[in-house]
């Protein structure tokens, strides 16, 4: 569903390209890992697909039809959901509100359904009484299931997520990986997650790694 | 509607910072208020200085054709004496006048004299010899003792007026008067000579036939004690002033001046339309004998004091408008870089950037809505505080520029005493010598009635007005700052 045609990235005031030439697709019902050394653009890399960035060659298609003739604020509303290190959640609302505002924004299929956004984060573990007080004074873990649950209640086919365990303790991350490849194989959308922690590429279907300006597939 | 359920999560969620924003946007829109109360205040306070306060016109005869006149024939013939013929008014003159729109009621006066007869009138020590001129006409009149004025009716004379003057006993002067030697006299003359209303005294005339008259005291009038004070040089003293119907004056002055006055002083119901009556009275008389001088001098202080205060107001509320923009519009920038967390979060979700604006609108109208509310209460205490401040600095300063300007006018008495051939009264008389007491006492002008104070009410068109300007200010400074919302990298959220 998403292919990257010869996408190439650079910033200004840097010698060498991070990527160049970058051909890969990547297919729902998928869950993908993306690894590579700190530093080596796996974030960068992310933040095009997420449409949070224009990519200075090349382009990427969703459908078929290329992200920037969609419109890079359309995609994002429409057809990307992301996970983030530091959750990004709305602060001055509890895990509700977060869920109702990104559904309103969305305008998913389920905007203004409230027993569907609590069914969503019973689902992931918080009690009724956790969904109703302010998200800053949920712990790590439970920020970070809420942010997940954002991506469930809202339609886009595309998951992509930058070190999503990369506050998290040994049993929150499995518990956070589990629910990536959940939403991979059963709610069949497309899983795109970087990460350096080895656990959670091998918990994915495909793992890319970031070495030297190119993405080399591992087995 | 989402980004209003966004403004009003937010703004509850951190309670402290909205309760400063309030504090701030409230002290804002208090001085905003303030200056709309006092502007509004003094936009009223125009207009019931238009309906209360006079404007008069009067019409006397030309003195300034009459001068030029005697002085192009002094140039002529140097051996014959130079005089001065000015013709009184005539009354059917007058009744044309009187016709034309605008014009509420009529006052003629007629100034002479007459020698007090059977009692005494009140001598001063610049006694009453010296040789003064006539005003009414070409035939000097000898000087009586008692200054008669001859009016329509006291009450539309301006010391009556402006209650410098006051009928202490009986009545005044009226219409029905006409014909009769009915008087009204001044209470120190009633008191030296044991006088009282229903008395009747005699008065012998100094021109014409010096007939002697048998007057019936119908009223006593106390005169202010300023009047007195504005004596010119040989004038009598003001107690020896009394006032007659202004058909007994003009018996005494002789029979070619029945039908006529010194001067008729037309009130005018709207003193913004002086001038226009002053031009359509123009075409109704001979403009080489008579004359038409406005006095709108009250209204104009008023008007001028009330202008100053009201151009001060606008000076406020522009001045805290601006300055409340800019604070606000800081305050604003902040907020938004202390936000730029959040701007990511919403721009990620694929949130338009016009709608995060929106939403920042949205809490500062909210804030806006508080605060007017809040304004609305301590509107009304700071405004009072400005505006009787404000008042009494302006009407200080515009009384004493009137002051000087003022005696110009024909007063309704001063038929010749004051030079009715400058226009509108406007330039000082300077100290010219008055042919009659009463002349000054008439030119006391009516400096009373330029204080004036203003009506400071909080209604709710003036929280409406608030409302409107408060909303302008936060859309200004919500513009100034989105700046940085709308060049913010959603990216930045991601990499940070
Ligand atoms: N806005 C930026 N401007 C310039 N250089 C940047 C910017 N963001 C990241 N970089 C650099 O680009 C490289 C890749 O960064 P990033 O994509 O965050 O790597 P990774 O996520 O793999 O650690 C790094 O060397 C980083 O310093
Ligand atoms: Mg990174």
């Amino acid at each position: 569903m998403l292919k990257v045609n010869d996408l190439g990235y650079w910033y200004d005031r840097q010698e060498n390209s991070l990527f160049e030439h970058v051909n890969l697709e990547f297919k729902s019902g998928n869950s993908y890992a993306i690894v590579g050394q700190s530093g080596s653009g796996k974030t960068t890399f992310l933040s095009l697909l997420a449409g949070l960035d224009k990519p200075r060659a090349g382009q990427i298609e969703m459908n078929g039809e290329p992200i920037n003739k969609i419109g890079l604020t359309n995609y994002r509303k429409s057809k990307v959901a992301i996970v983030f290190q530091s959750y990004n959640l709305l602060t001055y609302m509890s895990p509700l509100d977060n869920l109702m505002t990104a559904m309103a924004i969305t305008k998913s299929e389920h905007r203004g359904d409230k027993e569907f956004a609590i069914k969503m984060l019973r689902q992931l573990g918080l009690t009724d009484d956790q969904m109703k007080k302010n998200v800053q004074r949920l712990s790590g873990g439970q920020q970070q299931r809420v942010a997940i649950a954002r991506t469930m209640v809202c339609d886009a086919k595309l998951v992509v997520a930058d070190e999503p365990t990369g506050n998290l303790d040994e049993e929150n991350t499995k518990y956070v990986i589990e629910q990536f490849q959940k939403i991979a194989h059963e709610q069949k959308k497309c899983v795109i997650i970087v990460t350096h922690e080895p656990d959670v590429a091998a918990a994915c279907d495909h793992s890319y790694r970031l070495e030297k300006h190119q993405f080399v597939e591992e087995t | 509607m989402n980004f209003f359920k966004r403004a009003w999560l937010n703004l509850t969620a951190k309670k402290g910072r909205s309760v400063l924003l309030v504090l701030v946007t409230s002290a804002i829109m208090l001085f905003v208020l303030a200056g709309l109360l006092i502007r509004n205040a003094a936009d009223t306070a125009t207009t019931n200085a238009k309906n209360s306060v006079g404007a008069t016109v009067t019409l006397s005869a030309n003195r300034e054709a009459a001068f030029k006149k005697m002085r192009s024939s002094t140039s002529t013939s140097k051996s014959s004496k130079p005089k001065l013929t000015t013709s009184p008014v005539k009354l059917s003159d007058a009744t044309k006048i009187a016709k034309l729109s605008n014009v509420a009621s009529y006052n003629a006066t007629v100034s002479t004299s007459a020698n007090a007869t059977g009692f005494s009138a009140i001598s001063t020590s610049s006694s009453t010899d010296t040789g003064m001129k006539g005003m009414g006409g070409s035939t000097s009149s000898g000087s009586g003792d008692i200054a008669i004025t001859g009016v329509t009716t006291t009450s539309s004379v301006s010391t009556f007026e402006s209650s410098s003057s006051k009928i202490t006993k009986g009545r005044g002067i009226t219409a029905s008067d006409e014909g009769t030697n009915n008087v009204v006299i001044e209470s120190e003359l009633a008191k030296e000579d044991s006088l009282s209303v229903g008395d009747t005294i005699k008065l012998k005339g100094t021109t014409g036939d010096k007939k002697t008259y048998t007057m019936k005291i119908v009223g006593v009038y106390k005169a202010s004690s300023s009047a007195s004070t504005q004596q010119g040089p040989g004038s009598t003293d003001v107690s020896n002033s009394v006032y007659t119907s202004y058909t007994f004056a003009n018996t005494v002055k002789g029979s070619k001046y029945k039908n006529t006055a010194d001067s008729v002083t037309f009130e005018i119901s709207d003193p913004a339309k002086v001038s226009a009556v002053k031009t359509s009275g123009n075409k109704l008389i001979s403009t080489s004998k008579y004359s038409l001088t406005t006095d709108d001098s009250s209204y104009q202080t008023v008007k001028s004091s009330m202008d100053n205060v009201k151009s001060f107001a606008d000076k406020i509320v522009w001045l805290v408008a601006i300055a409340g923009t800019i604070i606000l519009a800081l305050i604003v920038i902040l907020m938004i870089r202390e936000r730029r967390y959040e701007i990511g979060v919403l721009l990620s979700l694929g949130e338009s950037r016009w709608k995060i604006v929106a939403q920042f609108f949205m809490e500062m109208v909210m804030v806006l809505i508080v605060s007017v509310v809040l304004a609305g209460f301590g509107g009304k205490f700071v405004g009072n505080k400005l505006g009787d401040q404000l008042v009494s600095q302006q009407t200080t300063t515009a009384t004493t520029s009137t002051t000087s300007t003022s005696q110009g006018q024909p007063g309704g008495t001063g038929g010749g005493g004051a030079p009715s051939g400058n226009t509108g009264g406007s330039k000082p008389s300077g100290n010219m010598p008055s042919g009659r007491g009463q002349g000054q006492i008439g030119s006391t002008s009516t400096n009373a009635t330029a204080k004036t104070d203003l009506d400071i009410n909080v209604t709710v068109m003036d929280l409406v007005e608030l409302g409107g300007f408060g909303l302008a200010i936060m859309f200004l400074s919500i513009m100034l700052a989105s700046g940085g919302i709308l060049r913010l990298q959603p990216k930045k959220v991601l990499i940070d």
